[in-house]
């Protein structure tokens, strides 16, 4: 330690100027560029191979199929607002009025003609959601949608601060209600979230990843569609393999104008939308 | 100012710890402390119990007065890291006499960042999964990190404080081991400032990073965080310094290393002026960016996010105080230079609130449509959040105290008395005063 008493001193110059000769100075610099090199070239190794010792195995098994894109189309020109897909969600996957999956709200063209929009999560191949998650608990499967794994997530919240389209619901407190819409509109399907993690809609993978186990279509068969899909009255919602180009939504967006939510942000997102009258 | 000597204030040894009789003054404190402490842990308790619904906070606005706490105790924290860095990295050796007490702020404000992240995350019984599974990419994920191994940073600058100063250091053990550390101490310090420089910037780029909020999206926020910070940690280290000073009747650092840390505090607070200035001009006054511009319109007509940026952030927040700091004649009063180590304190985390909540408060739009159809978000801390912030402040307010009193924290204090009470003109080289 330094001394209890300054000693008297002449200095030529202030104190505190005693900085780092060029040699150290050098030293720092080179040291911390190739730290930084090292740190990024280390980065993406590192994290593979961590994936490949801590990862939940029982993820594998739902990691979905590579050989299959899911999208679903909604046909705004079409779609009544019955919020019968808001209620058949709910009460498939389980979720609260305060915590739906699928939401619709009522907007207006520049012409004042006012038309429903539904959202599900959009399944976005450049998810915001994915990308600031610090523990990996949402992630991509291989068949390219947006899941979450729930025993791995610390509830930060920093999803649903990232996510541009408030796809996301947080378990605020212990769930103790009874299903809303259940049993008028289906019957729950899968485990209800813990308190503490935020949740979002799958595209019912439950019923994709059984489905295709049991030789079924997801977007053809019923068993292995989505329950908005299903649900919907006028069929303004389609679901399928975009990979297969004889698929009804791959027709569909080669025959149709379709857009995507803020497209600007280049999320890239799996729901696309026929805009009605007067949007595009 | 500092002729207010401490009633209690006895001959004592300069550089042995600072304990003395027991105040009326000293108790009461203590007891306000506890007093907090106890609000504290209830709340914290009882969020534990009930989980975050007892919170005001939603799915719209999900980060609130927590963040900021966190934000702001991190951000107070700074003063370790630049002045380790000016003893080890730089050699400016005489600022030993105030590096202590930066470590000892820091690993409050580190310890108190890690308190309000354990009981504001859902599952804090998984508090440890990012150390574990990693995402590399995640902006939050380095933070953790760099959060954690920098706590250990401090911990290790820290310990031979702790052995020096209590009955730890008649094993023998933990002596030596203290000495390896002090040897150590270059390396530990220029690991520490790197894993500041990350981290305290990459804090900002939390926000900074997410293209979907045009109003948080900056490249200049993580600049501005860590400019933030230089500034604030150096200040909070000063303002304890001189506080516990004027409160003992003593001298805890020489004058040279009070001016030369609030001149530094003074230039960092310019540095952020600069940018935070042309970070405003360029998106909001010399270009057109619709929502950036809607979003500083909504801020405007339903926060006082204007008055507070201006006013609190900027004006009495740096630009005031940085005037207090360079100015030979208003920096040598050692009230004005409390004051202004408060005002940019306040500022800091006024700083930190704001960007916190500017960024929820709007709204996102992503309907097609062209309907007005998102509402406003938002937010006040329900009395359990503040009960937890509370509870945190008194944990970090009373560890400084006993810290002050029991552990040898500032090596060159000594009694008002024996220093000289005039601290004018110090740069100019002081030559030794007493003795």
């Amino acid at each position: 330690m330094s001394d209890q008493e300054p000693t008297p001193q002449v200095k030529e110059t202030p104190p505190g100027v005693t900085l780092l000769n060029r040699r150290e100075f050098m030293t720092l610099l080179l040291g911390g560029g190739a730290t930084m090199v090292l740190a990024a070239t280390l980065a993406n190794p590192l994290d593979t191979f961590a994936r490949q010792i801590l990862d939940n195995p029982a993820r594998e098994a739902h990691d979905g199929d590579p050989n299959y894109k899911w999208i679903m189309i909604i046909d705004l020109s079409k779609c009544i607002g019955c919020d019968y897909c808001v209620w058949a969600c709910q009460a498939t996957n389980d979720t609260t009025d305060a915590m739906r999956w699928n939401i619709r709200v009522e907007d207006q063209t520049q012409l004042g003609v006012k038309f429903h929009l539904t959202r599900p999560c959009l399944h976005c191949a450049h998810a915001p959601c994915v990308e600031v998650c610090p523990v990996g608990a949402t992630y991509h499967r291989r068949d390219g949608l947006v899941v979450m794994d729930y025993d791995k997530c610390i509830g930060c919240r920093y999803c649903q601060t990232a996510c541009p389209y408030n796809a996301r619901a947080f378990n605020w407190s212990e769930r103790t209600d009874v299903n809303p819409r259940a049993p008028e509109w289906g019957t729950p399907e899968v485990e209800r979230r813990p308190r503490g993690v935020p949740e979002k809609c799958t595209f019912c993978i439950h019923r994709i990843d059984a489905g295709l186990a049991a030789g079924l279509m997801p977007g053809v068969d019923e068993q292995a569609t989505p329950a908005c899909v299903n649900v919907c009255p006028v069929n303004a919602r389609f679901f399928g393999n975009v990979n297969d180009p004889n698929s009804t939504v791959a027709r569909i967006l080669r025959t149709k104008p379709t857009l995507r939510l803020r497209e600007d942000l280049g999320t890239e997102p799996s729901v696309y939308y026929i805009p009605p009258e007067g949007l595009l | 100012m500092n002729a207010t000597a401490h009633p209690m204030t006895s001959p004592a040894v300069p550089a042995a710890p600072q304990r003395r009789g027991v105040s009326a003054r000293f108790i009461l404190w203590l007891m306000l402390l506890i007093a907090m402490l106890t609000v504290g842990a209830i709340s914290f308790v009882y969020v534990m119990i009930h989980g975050l619904g007892v919170t005001n906070l939603t799915d719209e606005l999900p980060w609130g007065l927590w963040i900021t706490v966190d934000l702001s105790s991190i951000a107070l924290g700074a003063g370790a890291f630049t002045l380790s860095a000016a003893v080890y990295i730089f050699r400016m050796r005489q600022y030993e006499a105030i590096a202590r007490a930066a470590v000892l702020v820091g690993f409050l404000g580190y310890s108190s960042a890690m308190l309000a992240l354990f009981i504001d995350i859902g599952r804090f019984d998984r508090f440890y999964h990012p150390i574990i599974y990693w995402n590399v990419h995640s902006v939050l994920w380095e933070i953790t990190m760099c959060v954690v191994l920098y706590l250990t940073v401090l911990l290790i600058e820290l310990f031979p404080v702790l052995v020096e100063s209590t009955p730890l250091k008649k094993i023998g053990v933990l002596v030596s081991f203290s000495h390896l550390l002090h040897r150590l101490m270059p390396i530990v310090a220029v690991v520490g400032m790197g894993l500041s420089l990350l981290h305290q910037s990459s804090l900002g780029a939390t926000y900074g990073i997410l293209t979907a909020r045009p109003f948080w999206y900056s490249p200049s926020a993580p600049v501005l965080f860590i400019l933030s910070a230089v500034a604030g940690g150096a200040a909070l280290t000063l303002l304890v310094t001189l506080l516990s000073g004027k409160l003992l009747g003593r001298e805890q650092a020489p004058p040279n290393i009070i001016t030369g840390v609030a001149r530094l505090v003074g230039f960092a607070c310019l540095a952020y002026l600069y940018l935070k200035l042309w970070s405003w001009l360029a998106t909001n006054y010399y270009s057109y960016v619709p929502e950036q511009q809607i979003g500083a319109e909504t801020l405007a007509q339903y926060t006082p996010y204007n008055f507070t940026f201006w006013f609190g952030e900027v004006l009495f927040g740096a630009l005031i105080p940085a005037v207090f700091m360079l100015w030979g004649r208003l920096r040598s009063n050692r009230n004005a230079l409390m004051l202004a180590c408060l005002m940019i304190i306040a500022g800091l985390v006024i700083n930190r609130w704001n960007m916190t909540l500017s960024g929820f408060v709007i709204p996102l739009d992503w309907s097609p449509g062209v309907g007005d159809i998102f509402p406003i978000n938002t937010y006040e801390p329900a009395l359990v959040e503040w009960g937890v912030a509370i509870g945190i402040v008194a944990y970090s307010w009373l560890a400084f105290t006993l810290a002050v009193r029991f552990l040898n924290i500032y090596p060159e204090s000594r009694p008002v008395g024996a220093a000289p009470v005039v601290v004018e003109h110090l740069s100019a080289s002081e030559p030794g005063h007493h003795g």
